[in-house]
């Protein structure tokens, strides 16, 4: 992969980051080691939890590490997403009833060739043509789609916009044939998203405009700090709540690798340590097989002091 | 002898890739393997197993099969991820995203997620006098339908919203934040029926009150609490000798009653709380979930399987007695579970249904008489079973599922109240 000197835009509405662009993914990913949560549902698999889609969901540290090391920079979402103006509605309307129409026609060829290809048997003819007839019969015909519509026209009001945007395909063809409809997933494919006006570079930028604010106490500091420290040596990183620790480190990419530690992010090297934190922490990391890793931040120093648990195993 | 060291030539046991591996729990994320998803067939997909980890790169970055199977994988996902949001127009769905009332109204509802989302609202369109009813869906209903491409939302000029711009746009407004956002479609995506716990406006359909009452001792004032238990305490035994044998009641003189005369420190969850209340707590029920084979009617929906609180694990504290128990004090109590059938019934027993059956005998009187007096003694019906007190323990009278959310990371747990005072083990 080639690198790319794009500062990745990161996608902020509601104090929450997003990435929507699966090439940004794949560069966070493959360039910067970054991983995130995927938070989305697969529209071809929307059933399930093991596999899940765009967007990205970014840690609030990953975000700052990614902005202080200027690889990104910070978009306010909701201003980008300005109103298109009527030309670009116009066109964009008119796209979609060209995407429309040439699926029909791809469709109908299709149908023909079909029809070419399989004109054998006399048999095979006739039972075709019956077909035919019972389908002009019922010109509703099921869609091929695993969901029964329900036409119901009460709820359908002619007065709003919507029903007077919708494809304008010549009526008789819209009956019977059906094409795909396509929802964007990211806004950056569409014309009128503007990020100019809203992107911001770095965190205090962002934090002035009030679309950010992380880190904004010593507790959200440390994380950050701890965070970046394991990141500049070479690790992935991943929550690690269901470990009961704050990150899982990872000697590769958690994709193929398990993670060798479970991190905590101690807020001072002075900060009282219970004993009984030591042996669950101790007993947890033994039992899945992972050492657990104090990390102690100086906030005076800014650096972080590193102490790993590992049960001795003597019997 | 063990049976595997007898038979050699059984074949080896198949490798589970679900099974707890070596070097790590099974809960890590990102444990699915996506190169097994690509060469599924798009129309009836198949979960594929989790796929097998190693445990570190070979140094100075990995081995060259490493890499390439990092490669691989990674690819794989990013395939998954470009799949486009494409629906047959026949069965795609419209609606209007109205942000100044945070709802989208839809006007062409179809598919079968109607049946569990969405509600009608009476509105007075702008430029008519009279109010018509329409469908409305409340925020997380609208993201989750445009997620999975059975709704095409476009704002009120006629602009298409991207997934994108409803992720920006829609959460935020009408208390749905991420986190409820993402444990409402974790649920949605798993086939629970999912509703709000608070109605968001007074047309939003809820759960007719039950009429079961929540325990009346809960409303008392603190002191007619503690007379109610003192002159309980006093009228029961003699204080002083609690053990003294009264002659007369020499039936009373069980291990039962002695057990019970020491219990005189008021316990169970009736008892009040010296805890004071304390301000605003985060954990509140916000969602109703109903199981898939719960029957679900949107106009009057049941009472709810179980009852959801959402929080931000990263800026919440474990919930403390107090807001378990004011939690708790909503929740209608659950029956005890119902205890297992030891001896499962045997079903038509064939054997003895396939006799002939008997020639009826003719009614003498002596044989009237006989039946009579020699009758059998009747085999007492068995008595109801008593519930397994550690199972009713176990699943306790009130139940509340906790979903903790942190940057993404959904945990569920789940909170019993446990009614140890109603299963004395003496």
């Amino acid at each position: 992969m080639t690198t790319d000197s794009r500062p990745i835009p990161i996608r902020i509405a509601n104090q929450r980051a997003y990435i929507w662009d699966v090439d940004d993914i794949a560069v966070l990913r493959s360039q910067h080691r970054l991983c995130g949560i995927l938070a989305g549902t697969l529209p071809h698999l929307s059933q399930q939890n093991v596999f899940l889609g765009v967007p990205l969901l970014l840690m609030p540290e990953e975000v700052v590490l990614l902005v202080e090391k200027k690889f990104a920079v910070l978009v306010n979402d909701p201003n980008a997403h300005q109103a298109p103006t009527a030309p670009q509605l116009q066109k964009w309307e008119e796209e979609r009833d060209e995407f429309a129409k040439r699926h029909i026609v791809v469709n109908d060829t299709k149908i023909s060739q079909n029809a070419a290809t399989r004109s054998m048997s006399e048999d095979a003819m006739r039972k075709r043509k019956e077909r035919m007839e019972r389908k002009a019969a019922q010109p509703q015909q099921p869609p091929p789609v695993d969901m029964i519509p329900e036409e119901s026209p009460a709820e359908r009001t002619e007065a709003t916009p919507t029903t007077d945007s919708r494809p304008s395909t010549p009526s008789s063809n819209a009956i019977t044939v059906a094409y795909p409809v396509i929802i964007e997933s990211a806004s950056s494919t569409l014309e009128w998203y503007d990020t100019s006006a809203a992107t911001y570079n770095t965190i205090e930028a962002a934090q002035a405009a009030g679309i950010w604010s992380y880190p904004s106490n010593l507790s959200e500091r440390a994380r950050c700090g701890v965070f970046r420290g394991l990141w500049e040596q070479g690790y992935f990183l991943g929550g690690g709540i269901k470990f009961g620790g704050d990150y899982l480190v990872y000697p590769g990419d958690p994709l193929r690798f398990h993670s060798h530690f479970v991190a905590t992010v101690i807020e001072s090297p002075v900060a009282t340590l219970r004993p009984m934190e030591i042996v669950a922490h101790g007993r947890l990391g033994t039992a899945t097989k992972k050492s657990h890793l104090l990390c102690g931040w100086n906030d005076e120093k800014k650096d972080v002091s590193y102490l790993s648990i590992e049960w001795a195993g003597f019997g | 002898m063990d049976d595997a060291l007898e038979l050699p030539n059984a074949p080896p046991k198949p490798v589970q890739g679900d099974e707890p591996d070596e070097n790590s729990s099974g809960d890590e994320d990102s444990g699915a393997d996506w190169t097994k998803l690509s060469s599924l067939n798009i129309n009836r997909p198949i979960i594929p197993r989790r796929g097998e980890k190693e445990f570190e790169p070979a140094p100075g970055g990995g081995s060259g099969l490493q890499i390439h199977v990092l490669d691989r994988a990674r690819s794989a996902m990013f395939d998954a991820l470009r799949a486009t949001r494409s629906t047959s127009s026949k069965a795609m769905s419209y609606a209007v995203w109205y942000p100044s009332i945070a709802r989208a109204h839809v006007t062409l509802s179809r598919g079968i997620h109607f049946t569990s989302m969405g509600h009608s609202v009476p509105r007075k369109e702008e430029n008519e006098e009279k109010t018509t009813k329409r469908l409305e869906l409340l925020p997380e209903e609208a993201i989750y339908m445009i997620e999975r491409g059975a709704l095409f939302c476009t704002k009120a000029g006629g602009a298409p919203m991207s997934a994108q711009q409803a992720f920006s746009e829609m959460l935020g407004t009408e208390d749905m934040t991420l986190e409820k956002y993402q444990v409402y479609s974790y649920l949605k995506r798993l086939g629970y029926v999912v509703t709000r716990a608070t109605p968001p406006s007074p047309f939003y359909p809820v759960t007719p009150p039950s009429s079961t009452s929540s325990t009346p001792l809960r409303h008392q004032s603190l002191f007619s609490r503690f007379t109610f238990h003192l002159t309980k305490l006093f009228s029961r035994f003699n204080w002083w000798r609690p053990l003294c044998i009264n002659p007369w009641l020499r039936q009373h003189m069980s291990y039962e009653f002695i057990y019970k005369s020491l219990r005189f420190i008021p316990s169970g969850h009736n008892a009040p709380l010296h805890v004071k209340h304390t301000s605003a707590s985060p954990y509140k029920i916000f969602y109703h979930l109903y199981k898939p084979s719960t029957p679900f009617k949107k106009t009057s929906p049941p009472p709810p399987d179980f009852s959801v609180v959402v929080v931000d694990a990263r800026v919440t504290q474990m919930p403390t007695l107090r807001e378990l128990d004011d939690l708790f004090g909503e929740l209608p109590e659950l029956p005890p579970p119902l205890s297992r059938q030891r001896h499962p019934q045997q079903g038509p027993q064939p054997a003895r249904n396939q006799l002939p059956p008997a020639p009826p005998t003719p009614t003498t009187l002596w044989s009237w008489i006989s039946s009579w007096v020699f009758k059998e003694p009747e085999t007492p019906s068995p008595l109801p079973r008593r519930p397994n007190p550690f199972a009713a323990l176990k699943a306790g009278k009130r139940i509340v599922v906790i979903a903790a959310v942190d940057a993404g990371n959904i945990s569920f747990f789940r909170f019993g109240q446990g009614g140890f005072e109603d299963w004395p083990m003496m």
